[in-house]
């Protein structure tokens, strides 16, 4: 919200500078994000001119009559200007840029050739001024008793600095001038100077020329009418334009823009309809009918439904309640009575109204924060004041208010202790009391504590500690001391979850791999492509491309592989610990988040390197770190083939499983999936869950003797046959066979043979606790085994 | 001593050993003149044949000429097998400038690394960590909170909604009224976590990280919420690290603070990332409301508490000179691997 702060400074004595000001206001909590001149930069030497004759007509030029017009500027100076604007009339004043001045984004002004003729200078639009969009109604004009000559920066109070202020939802207090002087005089202690209402009220009586009924109270507590007889709608003087103009309002008409001043000045929204269109003078607040069609002021037809709050006459709408009004009542440069509204809508009912149109109007901003319902009477009387003197007219006597259930006056108690003890400091009561006093405040000392009634303006403060924040807020949060406090004594650690995570990380960055951290936010048409559904979906997404919730652990990952490989980098391994989500079976909560370790790898298994030759990944890096992790835990899972993660490769894609219940799954991406997120190279991966089986804490280690003997290692490799066996298969039947003095398995080669079949080839390793094994021990057990094993399982053994 | 048979074999062989440029040849000549069938050898073998008197002579002369010779050998065999490893080694001699062979170590993401770093530190001071769902009810994370429906303090945060009574949770405060309805003052917790807000720019992201603190007791006063940030933020930013509290609002709080700290890259001269200002916000903070305070069942008469909430890209953007949220969140290699 821009505030001039010249505007300020007529409601409160200070001497501080614009940035001073607005270092006082962020102090206490107004935050002010800007101060900047509100003069335009390159604006220089314009005057107030008068047209003093139209010696000319030069025709027509782009749709606009050229005239050419002798130009009254200081002392006896006369210019001869080439002008088409609209509004070009003998004896006005206006804007006037004589050679030598500058004007923004023109730059200086110089005699000019024009249509043959030489035009001394330029006659300003506000435009051209760069002092707001206007342009096509014509010259800015001045006021007759605008001094010839004046400069215009003086003319129209351009010399100031704009305060541009971000109010917190709380402080719609201090969504005017007025109420921003109010916060200035509480920090200062200079004295606050309120406009002066001076209204002058006609014979007639308000109420014998309109008449009020309020039929929704609920949705509309107050409502005020006055009535302004005999005005004549004209533009509003230069001044008022001007401070329109520099809190970003455009100019409208004498009548509107004085309402839109005093919202500005006062902070209360207010609304002028031409009393002759409303049906029987008779205003009716009422809830809208379902349906109800209504066309607002900015020419939208709204349909409207029965939360919503209209205005209206006894046969329609005419505006809609504390948002916007309608284009059946509006004034026009015909009105001449107007039928002033100043009303108090319900914050809630304006809110839901506001967004439900998705209509945000200076109105229903303010409403919807809470407006003073006691201030609107001043609000109103001071609209009628400037209407009837800037627009003639009278006002009629009295005002029509219809304001059932009178606000309760709100009484705080402020136990200075309780300052103290919310603080951890206290000013001393004297000090609390001007402070509370000074933001306008009724305070009465009541032994050590205050009495606090506070005004309707603040509908903010409520409760005690709203006083304690009153009290600091001015008093300076600088003041308030670091302390410590007593610390209670408590064992303080890290959750299950994050020390879980903590070991995951650990593990796997150590084993190469990056963390990464993706949107919970899922495509739909990637999900599509890795197979899952039932996802969440938002209501009110950002985009359709991330309009899910996760449902799949690798979608991240996949996308932060397709990224990585299209900038180039050779090979990506990648974790992320992540959660799905998902709508739960059963349970007291609706949906359930998993937790997931998700890994993938695609392209080079290692950076280039001159001491390794090139090799890409493959399944079983992304098997060995699956297991890895498992091993921190403690977990040795074993691996069933197939599993329920969609997505993967059907002949390459397993689960590990500890004592039976799935830990994870691993495999390759399946070649469909990893298109649809634009990767052209294999991708490994797995997904293994942190939430059931899987322990918080680090494996402990229990230690072993070692072995006092020697061990004794034999090979013995395998030809497969027809039948699939796979590797854990022979390696169980080895175990079985081999009996206790077999300590060690691995399988250290496997091979295609020339015929096809594959050789694989095991290391069993021997070792007794109580003596050194023979040769021919050994020996005899390596026999049996593999006789047994080949016997069993189809195979034959190779090298025998 | 010398004899004229043994000294013409022993002079040849002399020579033989001065020109021998090699181990292998000098082996060769040991083999030729004291091998099984060696030339010297062949002398001693044949003393048989000699007369009595010369063969005491010429034995004689054989032994010594053998014991120089192979003196000599060795020697010779010594010094050549050290020049021969010299320039052995001299060939194959290792570029050691040619990088390592360095195990492959990846990186923790530059937002687990802060997240941890916040932790811990308040880990250290007494705080424990809590979670929740990142699914939550609109009672936990507004109404519980003080931000009715229709107030336009939900404005501060634009939601996602599952449904009209469910949403991604827009702070992790509702893991506070969580853990404040399962146990009884006194309570100090850190609640990290993932939020979500409708908001999306340079500055913002509709996904982020967010750690929040609490500690409810009595007599805990905005001046131990003071002493505890400013602590923080020297943990955090450097010994030399101030903070200051400025008024502000928010809902769950009374009064509100938001919290800046110096501008650790001008030391608060001003400069174009505090704008010129010498501080950088960095959390919202305050003493929990007493609204709040009774929803879960505390008398605020009773107990008095504080809470801060910080988002965790921020102090990482602000820490490490990110200039754009994004960057977290697509997880380009060429920026994580910065981070190691």
């Amino acid at each position: 919200m821009k505030i001039p702060y010249g505007w300020v400074r007529e409601f409160v004595d200070v001497k501080l500078s614009a940035q001073d000001a607005a270092d006082r206001l962020v102090n206490a909590g107004v935050e002010v994000a800007s101060v900047t001149p509100l003069l335009p930069e390159g604006l220089r030497g314009v005057i107030v001119g008068e047209v003093e004759a139209i010696e000319r007509e030069l025709g027509e030029s782009r749709g606009h009559r050229l005239f050419l017009c002798r130009v009254r500027g200081r002392g006896a100076q006369r210019f001869s200007v080439v002008c088409g604007a609209p509004n070009t009339r003998a004896g006005v004043r206006a804007a006037f840029a004589p050679p030598g001045a500058t004007l923004p984004g023109l730059g200086a002004v110089t005699a000019k050739k024009m249509h043959g003729l030489e035009s001394q200078g330029i006659l300003c639009s506000e435009r051209e001024l760069g002092l707001g969009e206007e342009h096509e109604a014509g010259l800015l004009l001045f006021d007759g008793d605008a001094a010839v000559g004046a400069d215009v920066v003086k003319q129209l109070g351009l010399d100031d600095q704009v305060l541009d202020i971000e109010i917190t939802p709380n402080r719609p207090d201090c969504l005017s001038v007025l109420g921003v002087a109010r916060e200035l005089a509480a920090l200062t202690g200079a004295p606050l100077r309120p406009p002066p209402i001076s209204l002058r009220e006609g014979r007639q009586r308000a109420a014998d020329l309109a008449r009020v009924r309020v039929e929704a109270p609920d949705l509309c507590p107050r409502y005020t009418v006055r009535i302004i007889d005999g005005v004549r709608v004209a533009p509003s003087p230069a001044w008022m334009q001007s401070r329109l103009r520099a809190v970003g309002l455009r100019p409208i008409s004498n009548v509107v823009d004085v309402t839109n001043y005093v919202l500005w000045e006062l902070g209360h929204p207010l609304h002028a309809f031409d009393a002759t269109r409303v049906a029987d003078a008779t205003i009716v607040v009422r809830r809208a009918r379902p349906g109800e069609r209504f066309i607002t002021l900015d020419g939208q037809a709204r349909t409207l439904d029965a939360s919503m709050c209209v205005i209206a006459d006894p046969e329609r709408a005419i505006g809609l309640a504390g948002v916007m009004g309608g284009q059946n009542s509006e004034v026009t440069d015909a009105t001449t009575r107007v039928l002033l509204e100043s009303a108090y809508f319900d914050p809630g009912t304006t809110r839901r109204t506001s967004r439900a149109l998705d209509l945000k109007t200076d109105a229903a901003y303010r409403f919807e924060r809470g407006a003073d319902i006691e201030g609107l009477l001043d609000a109103s009387a001071r609209t009628a004041q400037l209407m009837a003197e800037l627009a003639g007219g009278v006002v009629a006597r009295g005002v029509i208010d219809v304001y059932p259930r009178k606000r309760r006056p709100v009484r705080v108690r402020l136990r200075m202790a309780r300052v103290k003890r919310v603080l951890g400091v206290a000013p001393p009561p004297a000090q609390a009391r001007r402070i509370l006093a000074g933001l306008g405040l009724g305070v009465r000392a009541r032994g050590a504590d205050l009495d606090v009634t506070v005004p309707s303006f603040r509908r903010d403060l409520a409760i005690e500690d709203d006083l304690v924040e009153e009290v600091i807020r001015v008093w300076g949060y600088d003041r308030i001391p670091t302390t410590f406090g007593r610390g209670t004594v408590a064992l303080a650690r890290d959750s299950d979850s994050g020390r879980q995570e903590q070991i995951v990380r650990e593990a796997l960055v150590g084993a190469g791999l990056t963390e990464c951290v993706t949107y919970a936010f899922s495509d739909p048409a990637r999900a599509g492509a890795l197979g899952t559904s039932g996802a969440l979906k938002l209501l009110n997404p950002l985009s359709q491309d991330a309009s899910e919730l996760r449902a799949h652990p690798l979608e991240g990952l996949l996308g932060v592989i397709a990224t990585n490989l299209r900038r180039q980098q050779p090979g990506v391994r990648v974790f992320e610990i992540c959660r799905t989500y998902k709508r739960a079976l059963g349970g007291d909560t609706e949906t359930t988040e998993p937790r997931w370790v998700a890994l993938a790898l695609a392209g080079a298994r290692a950076e280039a390197a001159w001491h390794t030759p090139p090799a890409a990944a493959d399944v079983y890096d992304a098997k060995g770190l699956a297991e890895l992790v498992a091993g921190e835990f403690g977990l040795a899972p074993e691996t069933r083939t197939g599993g329920k993660l969609s997505g993967f490769e059907p002949d390459s894609h397993a689960t590990l499983l500890v004592a039976g219940q799935p830990l994870g799954e691993f495999g390759e991406v399946a070649a469909t999936t990893r298109e649809a997120f634009g990767i052209d190279v294999p991708v490994f991966a797995a997904a293994l869950t942190l939430d059931e089986g899987v322990p918080p804490v680090r494996r402990t280690p229990r230690y072993r003797p070692l072995a006092r003997f020697p061990a004794v290692q034999r090979d013995m490799a395998f030809a497969l046959g027809e039948r699939p066996v796979t590797a854990d298969v022979i390696a169980d039947a080895i175990r079985g066979e081999a009996g206790s003095l077999l300590r060690g398995l691995a399988v250290f080669d496997v091979f295609p043979l020339p015929d096809g079949r594959r050789s694989i080839a095991f290391r069993l390793t021997f070792q007794a606790e109580d003596r050194t094994l023979t040769d021919d021990e050994v020996n005899a057990i390596h026999a049996r085994v593999a006789q047994r094993v080949c016997a069993a399982l189809g195979l034959t053994l190779r090298g025998a | 001593m010398s004899h004229p048979r043994v000294e013409a074999v022993a002079g040849e062989a002399r020579a033989a050993i001065d020109r021998a440029a090699s181990s292998a040849e000098l082996e060769g000549i040991r083999v030729k003149y004291l091998g099984r069938s060696g030339d010297l050898t062949q002398i001693l073998k044949s003393l048989g044949a000699l007369s009595p008197e010369e063969r005491p002579q010429v034995g004689a002369a054989a032994n010594e000429a053998k014991r120089e010779l192979e003196a000599l050998l060795d020697a010779r065999l010594e010094a050549t097998r050290a020049a021969e490893r010299r320039r052995q080694r001299e060939r194959e001699r290792p570029d050691l400038t040619l990088p390592g062979r360095r195990p492959a170590r990846g990186v923790v993401h530059p937002l687990s690394r802060v997240r941890d770093e916040i932790v811990t530190i308040f880990t250290g001071l007494g705080f424990s960590v809590a979670e929740g769902p990142e699914i939550e009810t609109d009672a936990y994370n507004f109404e519980a909170l003080n931000i009715p429906r229709d107030h336009p303090a939900r404005d501060m945060q634009d939601t996602f909604y599952l449904s009209p009574e469910t949403l991604l949770r827009t702070h992790t405060s509702p893991v506070q009224i969580r853990a404040m309805r399962l146990q009884k003052p006194p309570v100090r917790i850190i609640c990290p976590g993932v939020v979500y807000r409708r908001d999306a720019d340079i500055t913002h992201s509709p996904m982020f990280h967010q750690v929040e603190g609490l500690a409810v007791d009595r007599d805990v006063t905005m001046a131990d919420l003071k002493g505890t940030l400013d602590l923080f933020a020297r943990e955090m930013f450097g010994p030399r690290s101030k903070i200051r509290f400025r008024p502000s609002f928010f809902p769950f709080t009374e009064p509100s603070a938001e919290v800046d700290v110096v501008c650790f890259l001008c030391a608060g001269a001003g400069c174009r990332v505090c704008t010129q200002s010498g501080w950088l916000e960095i959390l919202g903070s305050g003493m929990v409301h007493p609204q709040v305070l009774k929803n879960v069942g505390y008398d605020p008469e009773e107990v008095t508490g504080w809470a801060f909430g910080m988002g965790v890209e921020r102090i990482a953007m602000l820490k490490y000179g990110v200039d754009d949220i994004r960057l977290f969140f697509e997880n380009d290699l060429r920026f994580l691997s910065q981070f190691a």
